[in-house]
């Protein structure tokens, strides 16, 4: 092809850079229209986890044999039409050529890793890095051949190809490493996300349940395969074999199966609630915007504790229970963190704590924390251990809040500084609420309109195993 | 951050750059006369990245970029100076935030969100960058027709935020500057 391409430098007057042009632009278009079709597929059959490890999989399988330099298979016995570089203009007929060659496998097939990339790209389930899969393959088929082009010695891909094996062997050697590293960064990049219910709110989670409340209507409860039901009150929570909820000040807790109830009390200003097999526990909030978290065993509701509050401005989050373990946010204007209490000790911990940024909403489960993570320059949910340590990020946005230039109209960068690289755009939707299981994470978004009006949406994020 | 007096007329007169500086505004008073000169002298009153600052030293961090601050220190968005938490987001005087309309922004069921640290500027600079923050002293200057009181950050630190070596600044007791940011007063000038 560089032969090819390289061809047109006998005309003279810039057609050789015509020609590159139109080659680069041919392979870039093939080569991105094929995988974002690819990317449309992907997105429509919206394959879950096992598909993506499968996907990651082959992609291993084909850079080791690339590595190892096996035959290619499958192999496509076709090339391109030679006809067509004398029945068109040069510029046209590279740019023809480009179109078919850009997919990769729409003729002679030199690797493996080929073939892997429309796997890996099917396996991601999304448009997006189907695409830059595409572009980078197309840069890859396009600038070598522009290169040799250009270079004045087009001759010399012939001989390159045909008299040093080595290099195209270096050449699959090198495209196995980043396919192993690409399959390797797909496992390990972000969950997958879904929306599961909008409006919908505050999960909650036991076994294969899942409650949530939808503002202004009440609560609701999904059992394994079946429709959202609702419930008879709001804000329900699930947890053991318990399921609670509250209509105005009485809360009830019932059997997680049969929705019986178990307990029932009344309570002022009760807001949120979490329950577990053997302890119910209730935020409240009262008329003078103070916030206060409060604990009961359910073996004896007179056994009522108080495990947090806050005056306004600060306020108590929202309680999750894991077993005999409670864990709640405090944000306050100086500083927010995590705070757990072991209710069979009595023991508490301050899990994370920031000064500078927010730390809202945890859920536990195993001894992981699941929590959102909102900073100058991102909001986050992250999931890590209880202990402090290393946090995975499972899900990401942009930052609450827009920056300036750092610099004022008409004077010099020297000296500016912006808190955030890249100038991200703000975004009006916020991470919200939590829920963790074995294979899944839950978070609520709050999205607001222009007017203000807030949509919660609940997101469900297939954890990584 | 020291004013223009004798000092840095010293150092302008005793440096290659001064004395291109005033050689060439010698060519430009000979050939075009004083409106030029007077043009080029404007030009490097406006050479650094906010009005009033003269010297080097960059801003300190801030949430939404230009180092504006309140009186007592904490961040003020600089486009209108409203008070904005370390998340750069507006916030009342309880310190929730707040939308654009001036309310209290709220989670879906009405409860006002929770709020964010609100740090002093140079108090967020110093723990970010590991030392004591100290407010020593200010210098004003006449800036979109108010005074505009540019305050250091100061500290014992032998570096600034730049990366390069402190300067004494308005910073006392052997501190050195470590950023700079300003407050912008009522004062019309």
């Amino acid at each position: 092809m560089a032969c090819t391409v390289g061809a047109a430098r006998r005309f003279g007057g810039g057609a050789l850079g015509r020609t590159a042009a139109a080659y680069v632009a041919g392979v870039a278009l093939g080569s991105v229209s094929a995988f974002a079709v690819v990317g449309v597929v992907a997105t429509t059959l919206h394959p879950g986890r096992a598909w993506l490890v499968a996907a990651a999989a082959i992609a291993l399988a084909a850079a080791a044999a690339d590595a190892l330099g096996l035959r290619v298979r499958p192999q496509v016995p076709l090339q391109v039409p030679e006809g067509w570089r004398r029945t068109f203009p040069l510029p046209i007929a590279v740019f023809l050529y480009g179109l078919v060659l850009g997919p990769g496998v729409a003729t002679y097939v030199p690797a493996m890793a080929a073939w892997a990339l429309i796997v890996l790209s099917l396996g991601l389930g999304s448009l997006a890095p189907a695409l830059v899969i595409g572009l980078f393959l197309a840069a890859g088929k396009a600038l070598p051949v522009v290169g040799m082009a250009l270079s004045g010695r087009p001759a010399a891909e012939t001989e390159l190809l045909a008299e040093r094996p080595g290099l195209l062997r270096g050449a699959r050697m090198a495209a196995a490493v980043l396919l192993a590293f690409g399959a390797a960064a797909a496992l390990a990049g972000p969950a997958r996300s879904d929306v599961i219910a909008r409006p919908a709110e505050d999960p909650s989670v036991a076994g294969t349940d899942l409650a949530w409340q939808q503002p202004g209507i009440g609560g609701f409860l999904v059992r394994r395969g079946a429709a959202p039901a609702p419930l008879p009150g709001n804000d329900p929570a699930i947890g053991g074999s318990h399921i609670a909820w509250h209509d105005g000040g009485e809360i009830v807790v019932a059997d997680r199966t049969t929705l019986a109830p178990v307990v029932q009390e009344t309570v002022a200003g009760v807001q949120k609630l979490a329950v577990g097999d053997r302890w119910l526990a209730y935020r409240q909030g009262f008329a003078n915007g103070s916030t206060r978290l409060v604990v009961q065993s359910l073996d004896d509701l007179s056994r009522t504790r108080k495990a947090a509050s806050a005056r306004p401005p600060a306020q108590v989050g929202r309680p999750s229970l894991s077993g005999d373990l409670l864990v709640y946010h405090v944000a306050q204007g100086r500083s927010s963190w995590i705070s757990s209490l072991d209710l069979s000790t009595g023991r508490r911990r301050r899990p994370r704590s920031a000064s500078d940024h927010q730390l809202l909403n945890p859920s536990s489960r195993s001894g992981q924390l699941l929590y959102v993570d909102v900073t100058r320059c991102a909001q986050q949910l992250r999931l890590g251990r209880l202990t402090p340590g290393h946090d995975r990020v499972l899900f990401s946005l942009p930052p609450l809040a827009g920056q300036d230039a750092g610099r004022e109209r008409g004077h010099t960068q020297q000296g500016s500084r912006v808190p955030c690289r890249g100038r991200p755009r703000p975004t009006r939707t916020m991470l919200w609420t939590t829920a963790l299981t074995s294979r899944y994470a839950y978070v609520t978004t709050l999205r607001r309109d222009a007017s203000g009006a807030v949509t919660p949406s609940l997101v469900r994020l297939t954890l990584p195993q | 951050m020291r004013e223009p007096a004798l000092s840095d007329a010293v150092v302008a007169r005793s440096t290659r750059r001064g004395f291109l500086s005033r050689v060439g505004r010698l060519l430009l008073a000979v050939s075009g006369g004083s409106v030029v000169a007077a043009a080029v002298r404007s030009q490097r009153a406006e050479a650094f990245h906010f009005c009033g600052h003269i010297y080097t030293t960059g801003s300190c961090p801030h949430p939404t970029g230009l180092p504006r601050i309140d009186a007592r220190g904490y961040p003020l968005r600089a486009a209108d100076g409203k008070p904005v938490d370390d998340l750069g987001r507006p916030v009342s005087a309880a310190g929730l935030p707040i939308g654009p309309d001036g309310h209290v922004l709220r989670d879906a069921d009405g409860n006002p969100l929770p709020p964010a640290p609100r740090t002093k500027v140079c108090v967020a600079a110093a723990r970010r960058f590991g030392f004591r923050a100290h407010t020593d002293g200010a210098w004003y200057r006449c800036c979109g027709g108010h005074v505009r009181k540019l305050v250091d950050c100061c500290g014992y630190v032998r570096r600034r935020i730049n990366g390069d070596a402190a300067l004494t600044g308005y910073c006392y007791a052997g501190r050195n500057v470590f950023c700079v940011q300003y407050y912008d007063t009522k004062v019309r000038c």
